[in-house]
């Protein structure tokens, strides 16, 4: 390149030659763009003065100022307040109160040490030599302490010191703190809502009017706590990133639990970072794994591609191009449909969902809303990722909850579609009335949904989940888990474990789900951390507390009536019959 | 000036040092001070921790801008290119360092101030495209084989300065480069077709973008989407100039600003409290400042007789207008929030050391007007 430059711009010659003819274009086009620039500069100062006047000589108007609402609320119109947020049963979740927040104008005190006496009378923990220097300052505005009680506020007004004053805010409190943070959500200092329920219903909430127009949730502070409880204790045990859990009525659609961890006190968001403050029960979405199995054997037998009876030879992995798909602990041997579920058998699913066929899964997953975006109410909701093209590979991989991603929200739903008697289902966050049965159309056939039930109770009963078991509370469920995509393929150190159960399976009422996000195996787990090991404890335990909450009753496990309705013949060889 | 100029004149030191031009020096201190007396305010009427240090900092920024402003403009010709190159270095220095692991790190501590290559390299592409086109013939500049290093020079640092990323300071280097190249000549027709392409490439390019990738423009272009960041920031600033009126609140009584409704008001937002405080007059004769430096620097740079001086001169004044301008109209609503400071007057010490070095420069230009420099002492062979 400078080669060139050197040769064909030939010998120097001095820049001031004389100015003729072209020579003489040049320089006028070369002023031309000299004032071009200038002119650009004084237009550009000209609109930022009149903006300046516009905007200095017509203040906006109607933009919402927290000036003005301050002013509002010192004036003590209750009506304008906030509506509150409470759980299902009227625990208040979220409340706004006016608050007196007390400030000093230094450079009015006089005897800084005489009246920091006083103050402390009443406000004993501040700290004196803070205090003093603050009120010395000779500065014009100095917070001396925010939301006073009434008593306090009271007291301070009675020193009848005129270097003090009050500022009547509109406080934002959570009495709940953490309990339910991702789902009621905060607001910003203007007290608009910015997350969760006080951002979706913003409007309605901050719309005066008479008391009575409270947001009722469809939660229940018990079952939340419980499932928070227990979620937080398996985090700490397995050492585990994150959590979720969800409980959800299977007939109603409401969610009465919706749990995510690490959560944050709403009372103080800022303080939070976003992992806190990120909502993986709704808007995380993951590979759940192997939980999508009792979707494929739903959808296999619902299409009739196999029999109950009907199973698939599970002795060696399945090849499907450069992929080779294997069991984690296979019997290696032929396995009956139910089987597939019970053991978890990756090359089983696989098999089943190629006999269904892609275009068919993808419509099964479809009805059962796990291909898009949930739809509740929250704005937090995260869209599932499907596979770009939905191939031989991707079908057998689905089938096992690979290669697919959704919200646990999302997947307690599905779950409750097959264990609600295989219909359809609006899940909400908002109270419906007692005993609504929300289901919708038929999803798959009754005797499909019959066969699904009873094979979930054998997950438990004789699979994967033992440790979901909650003594007489019928629990099934599915386990699912999964290892975590990271750079350049997956993580076998890094898991996802999930369970999905329901109870009572006899007659299904309940989905309780739990997930952990990266948990480590213990000596007492035999350093495993498989989702049986670690998130199927979790809905058992939550399930023995909650049961008698819900009224749901403990039955015997030889009760005639459960056991005709959990019955189920499972073939294990091609040809055998055997009754578990 | 009674110094008759000629290609090889010498000044001493004490020559050059009156050759100074103390208008503009009287206009640098006199928006300083503004700056200091609204650091003042910001903090409730208190020297710390704000205006004592913004003073040091002019302090010893006016020192650096003088040194520089004595220092012979073909000298800063003869290191164009090292400083710039220099500079490049840093960029990547700061980027290599910053995914060896020790965290987003944009800085490099120098003791006293930190620098952030990406501010230095404003000056240094400007330093480095106005030697380049000194040694262009006009005939030469027509050559789309020439533009290719300018073109270089510019996109070389905007995509070291994306990838931190600062879509705002990759902004303002192109748009101060390609400023740079329409004054030295190059011809209309090549900014119509280069933007016309940029323009066609758009939708191609935003087929490939993910999601999450279009969020993040969405955001940008529209940070009312993003009620707790910028676009709060917005609203309290409309309401803080609109709280002024005409003759402002006085020093010291902003409200709006006192009563912390208004974030970051000693940085980005100052100019808002600076305007609710001394109102539509304020406001109307700092911009006054602001405009009468930049004519003196406009003039500076018409003054001078190398085409090296000429340009360098614009460029700097086409940076310090752009500075002046996209912060004023942020603060005001017409412009997406870019985290620009407001210059001389905004808290912070790199945009400090940026602008007087600048003036500097700036200086230099004057001083040195009448030096000619041959065409050839810009080539690299």
């Amino acid at each position: 390149m400078s080669m060139a430059l050197n040769t064909s711009s030939g010998p120097a010659f001095p820049r001031h030659v004389k100015i003729t003819g072209e020579g003489k274009r040049l320089v006028d086009e070369g002023r031309g763009r000299l004032v071009l620039i200038a002119m650009v500069f004084a237009a550009a100062f000209s609109v930022l003065a009149v903006r300046l006047i516009y905007l200095t000589l017509f203040p906006a108007g109607g933009e919402p100022s927290i000036a003005r609402s301050v002013i509002k609320s010192g004036a003590g119109v209750a009506s304008t307040a906030r509506a509150a947020i409470r759980d299902r049963n009227g625990v208040l979740l979220a409340v706004s109160l006016p608050t007196a927040s007390l400030f000093a104008k230094p450079y009015m005190v006089g005897d800084a040490e005489g009246l920091a006496d006083r103050i402390l009378r009443i406000l004993p923990r501040l700290d004196r030599e803070r205090l003093v220097r603050k009120l010395s300052s000779g500065r014009r505005f100095v917070w001396i302490r925010r939301s006073l009680t009434p008593e306090q506020h009271q007291a301070l007004n009675a020193l009848g010191e005129p270097a003090l004053d009050f500022k009547i805010e509109e406080r934002r409190i959570y009495p709940q703190g953490r309990l339910a943070a991702h789902l009621v959500g905060y607001t910003d200092v203007d007290g608009r809502g910015i997350a969760g329920i006080e951002a979706q219903f913003n409007d309605v909430l901050a719309r005066p009017g008479d008391a009575g127009r409270d947001i009722v949730l469809s939660l229940d502070a018990r079952i939340q706590h419980a499932l928070r409880d227990e979620l937080s204790r398996a985090m700490a045990i397995f050492r585990a990133k994150g959590a979720a859990g969800v409980v959800l009525d299977v007939r109603s659609g409401e969610f009465l639990a919706l749990v995510s961890l690490p959560d944050f006190d709403p009372n103080r968001a800022g303080d939070f970072s976003a992992d806190a403050r990120f909502n993986r029960a709704t808007l995380g979405v993951f590979e759940l794994g192997s939980v999508f199995k009792a979707f494929t054997a739903a959808m296999a037998l619902d299409y009739g591609v196999v029999g109950v009876n009907g199973g698939y030879d599970a002795t060696r992995p399945l090849k499907i191009s450069r992929f080779s798909i294997r069991d984690e602990h296979g019997k290696g041997r032929w396995l009956s449909v139910p089987e597939i579920v019970i053991y978890s058998s990756n090359i089983g699913a696989a098999k089943m969902a190629l006999d269904v066929g892609g275009d068919r899964q993808r419509q099964f997953l479809d009805r059962f809303g796990l291909t898009k975006k949930l739809k509740v109410e929250l704005p937090e909701i995260g869209r599932p990722l499907l596979p770009r093209r939905w191939g031989m590979t991707e079908t057998a991989t689905i089938a096992f909850g690979h290669g697919i991603s959704v919200s646990p929200a999302q997947l307690a739903a599905a779950f409750a579609r097959v264990v609600n008697g295989g219909f359809d289902l609006k899940p909400t966050l908002l109270r419906r009335k007692a005993d609504t049965d929300a289901r919708g159309e038929r999803l798959i056939s009754a005797r499909t949904a019959d066969l699904m039930r009873r094979i979930l109770r054998k997950v438990v009963t004789n699979g994967t989940a033992g440790f979901a078991d909650a003594p007489g509370y019928r629990v099934g469920g599915k386990t699912g888990t999964a290892d975590k995509a990271g750079r350049g393929g997956y993580n076998r150190e890094a898991i996802i474990s999930t369970f999905a159960g329901a109870f009572p399976m006899d007659d299904p009422r309940y989905v309780v789900l739990a997930m952990l996000d990266e948990p480590r195996g213990i000596p007492e787990t035999n350093n495993l951390a498989q989702a049986g090991w670690t998130a199927a404890p979790v809905v058992g335990r939550v399930i023995t507390r909650i049961a008698p909450l819900l009224g749901v009753a403990p039955k015997p496990a030889d009760d005639p009536r459960v056991f005709r309705a959990l019955k189920l013949k499972v073939k294990t060889k091609e040809k055998k019959l055997e009754t578990f | 000036m009674s110094f008759s100029r000629q290609d090889d004149i010498r000044l001493s030191l004490g020559q050059r040092l009156l050759a100074v031009n103390w208008g503009l020096f009287l206009l640098i201190v006199a928006v300083a001070s503004v700056g200091f007396a609204m650091l003042y305010s910001a903090a409730g009427g208190s020297y710390e921790p704000w205006a004592i240090r913004q003073m040091i900092r002019f302090a010893g920024g006016v020192v650096l801008m003088l040194t520089v402003a004595v220092v012979d403009l073909r000298v800063w010709m003869r290191y164009a290119y090292v400083l710039y190159g220099l500079s490049l270095l840093l960029l990547v220095g700061v980027e290599v360092a910053g995914t060896v692991g020790m965290g987003a790190q944009r800085w490099i501590n120098l003791g006293i101030i930190q620098l952030q290559p990406s501010e230095l390299t404003k000056i240094t592409l400007i330093l480095a495209l106005a030697r380049y086109f000194h040694g262009l013939s006009y005939a030469d500049v027509g050559r789309i084989p020439r533009l290719i290093p300018p073109l270089l020079m510019i996109g070389v640092p905007m995509a070291l300065v994306l990838r931190q990323p600062d879509l705002g300071t990759a902004l303002l280097l192109a748009i101060g480069g390609v400023t740079i190249c329409f004054l030295a000549g190059v011809r209309v027709w090549k900014f119509a077709l280069a933007g016309g392409s940029i323009l066609a490439a758009l939708p191609v390019a935003w087929s490939y973008l993910e999601d999450y990738q279009k969020q993040r423009i969405y955001t940008f272009l529209d940070p009312e989407r993003d009620p707790l960041g910028a676009g709060y920031h917005i609203t309290q600033s409309k309401i803080a100039l609109g709280s002024g009126g005409i003759f402002g609140k006085g020093f010291l009584q902003g409200t709006q600003s006192h009563l912390n409704f208004l974030p970051e008001m000693q940085t980005d937002f100052i100019f808002t409290m600076y305007a609710e405080e001394f109102g539509l007059f304020g406001g109307l004769a700092l911009l006054g400042l602001y405009f009468l430096i930049l004519a003196y620097g406009y003039f500076i740079a018409l003054r001078c007789r190398s085409q090296f001086g000429r340009l360098l001169g614009l460029g700097i004044v086409t940076t310090f207008f752009l500075f002046v301008f996209i912060n004023v109209a942020m603060v005001m609503g017409l412009v997406p929030v870019v985290g620009v400071p407001l210059p001389l007057i905004s808290y912070g010490g790199t945009s400090m050391l940026t602008l007087m070095i600048g003036f500097g420069l700036l200086m230099s230009v004057s001083i040195f007007r009448d030096v000619q420099i041959p065409v050839t002492a810009a080539r690299l062979f």
